[in-house]
């Protein structure tokens, strides 16, 4: 009888009911079949070790392991499915959002997008933060424009901290609040492939990161913005609602005012780390730029600045600015990071650093574009990577 | 639910997910890896329209090809984030068969350069499928899933060899 394959004597180690009679019995008594049937079992049981996950709680069944199957369970005890289960939800309702906002975005003309989208940009409009970034870019503005024409107000050429207690974040007022907002180009925030579909969607080229920090490995993935354009149209009746009165009143010629402002496109590499955390991200935006249909900006910074709701060291850093509409403040709460004054590329630059060093990273404008690099890096990391960029 | 996903993921997830992240361990060695790549593979499968009746099957296909892809691409865990272990330290000891953390990282790489379907059938049969659950998964028949096993461990089998002739 020819000997029974070296896939037969495998699956005897495993399986020995699934071998013909005929072949067991052959091989019980073949010393060359049973010399092959020991290499095979050694080679199993090797790999099979091998294998194991590094985590005992993965391991296999101790009682299985040295019977007659060489190969494992799958048992896994201490997984924390209900966990894992609502993980997998979360990001499938995140995806089924982003899905329905690129779907409205494809179809709906612009100022008709999705009442998700929509939503969302309101809530973003909500954001303290955004309202100080508008603020601040209306009251940093200096030059007077002439009635009718979009005049440049504000183009940001360096970043500065702006730092705000955590309790005074709340306090903070919403642009919305004080008349209308209106997207004209609302963000379009999607994935592209490689570099020249980057560089095509948004004009930029993609920086050349020289070495990646330790830890940080692998291709990035790569996100580009399109040009985001906003307008605000400055209501004196629902300002002084807001306020409930206490607004002082605003100056003839403020109420109905125009500001337009812009930001992007730009783009995002993002290197992501095994659990989908970003690691690092590198990011180059065209700075925000802010327009106004004519309005005494003095007049303007000083009613603004005098609103009830803004806290008054906020207020006290803005006007600190320069008043030559070229400072795009950087707002961090007081209690999560702290920041101080540095140079790339001989540009002054802005580093951030978390408090507990678990999130660094550091900003500054180059050439009318804002850069950024940041992440789970440490704060010389991230200067080295800024520093080394092409 | 989340429109679009078939209504029966998270039965489906509950049973399969603890064999879905064995296999996945399997091929990378880290259970919090293996639990990133099951949650990749069953973000598919939800939106798949996979049999249940085959789900079981294609599940741990999917398991393993993903973690052979991260295996590939390199996309590991951070080296800050790897438990820090003694390089001497070994496997746990089952049937005599000591591994050390070394070897274990040699048959990974081993693992990555194999023949797919090897890699698949090597990772699938030591995550505790039998050969006929491996042989519908891969469209074998059971009778040739025996060999690709054989042939994928005598590979590893040599790696390892190869590496210790050598130190």
């Amino acid at each position: 009888m020819r000997h029974p394959t070296d896939g037969t004597l495998r699956r005897l180690l495993d399986e020995p009911a699934g071998v013909a009679d005929a072949d067991r019995a052959h091989v019980a008594t073949c010393q060359v079949c049973l010399t092959a049937l020991a290499a095979a079992r050694e080679d199993a049981l090797l790999v099979g070790a091998a294998l194991l996950a590094d985590d005992p709680s993965l391991a296999d069944d101790p009682s299985l392991a040295g019977g007659s199957s060489l190969a494992g369970t799958s048992s896994a005890a201490g997984l924390d499915v209900d966990a894992a289960w609502s993980r997998l939800s979360r990001t499938m309702a995140a995806d089924e959002q982003a899905a329905a906002d690129r779907a409205s975005g494809a179809v709906l003309p612009i100022g008709k997008q999705s009442k998700a989208r929509q939503s969302r940009w309101r809530k973003a409009l909500r954001s303290p933060v955004i309202a100080v970034v508008g603020v601040a870019a209306i009251v940093t503005g200096a030059s007077a424009a002439a009635a009718g024409d979009w005049f440049p107000i504000f183009r940001a050429e360096r970043v500065a901290p702006i730092t705000i207690d955590p309790a005074d974040l709340g306090k903070l007022p919403e642009l919305g609040a004080y008349g209308e907002v209106r997207f004209i180009k609302p963000p379009d925030v999607r994935k592209v492939p490689d570099a020249a579909a980057a560089r095509e969607a948004t004009g930029l080229a993609v920086p050349l990161v020289g070495e990646l920090p330790r830890g940080v490995t692998g291709e990035p993935g790569l996100i580009v913005v399109n040009q985001v354009s906003a307008q605000f149209t400055f209501d004196a009746a629902k300002a002084a609602a807001a306020t409930q009165g206490s607004a002082p009143t605003a100056p003839a010629g403020l109420d109905g005012s125009q500001f337009r402002m812009t930001a992007g496109p730009g783009l995002a590499q993002v290197w992501t780390e095994a659990r989908g955390v970003p690691a690092m991200v590198v990011v180059r935006v065209v700075a925000p730029k802010a327009y106004s249909t004519g309005v005494p900006f003095e007049m303007a910074r000083d009613y603004l600045l005098a609103l009830p709701g803004l806290p008054a060291n906020v207020a006290k850093q803005l006007r600190a600015f320069t008043a030559d509409g070229t400072t795009l403040p950087v707002i961090v709460s007081s209690d999560e990071g702290v920041t101080s004054q540095t140079q790339v590329r001989g540009r002054p630059a802005t580093l951030l650093t978390n408090r507990g060093n678990a999130l660094n990273g550091v900003v500054w404008v180059e050439d009318g574009v804002i850069n950024a690099v940041g992440g789970s890096i440490s704060a010389d990391e991230a200067l080295s990577v800024a520093r080394g960029l092409r | 639910m989340v429109a679009g996903v078939r209504p029966d993921l998270e039965q489906v997830f509950r049973e399969a997910y603890p064999r879905v992240v064995a296999v996945a361990a399997r091929v990378l060695g880290s259970r919090g890896e293996a639990e990133d790549v099951a949650q990749e593979v069953f973000l598919t499968f939800g939106r798949s329209s996979v049999p249940a009746g085959e789900a079981a099957g294609w599940l741990s296909v999917a398991a393993a090809h993903t973690a052979l892809n991260h295996l590939r691409s390199g996309r590991r865990r951070a080296s800050r984030e790897e438990a820090a272990v003694s390089p001497d330290a070994v496997a746990p000891d089952v049937a005599d068969a000591v591994v050390t953390l070394e070897e274990r990282r040699r048959v990974r790489a081993a693992l990555a350069t194999l023949p797919r379907k090897q890699a698949v059938a090597l990772v699938l049969r030591h995550s505790g499928l039998s050969y006929a659950e491996v042989a519908a998964a891969l469209d074998l028949s059971p009778g040739s899933v025996g060999t690709t096993v054989r042939r994928a461990e005598s590979a590893l089998r040599k790696e390892l060899n190869r590496h210790a002739s050598s130190d």
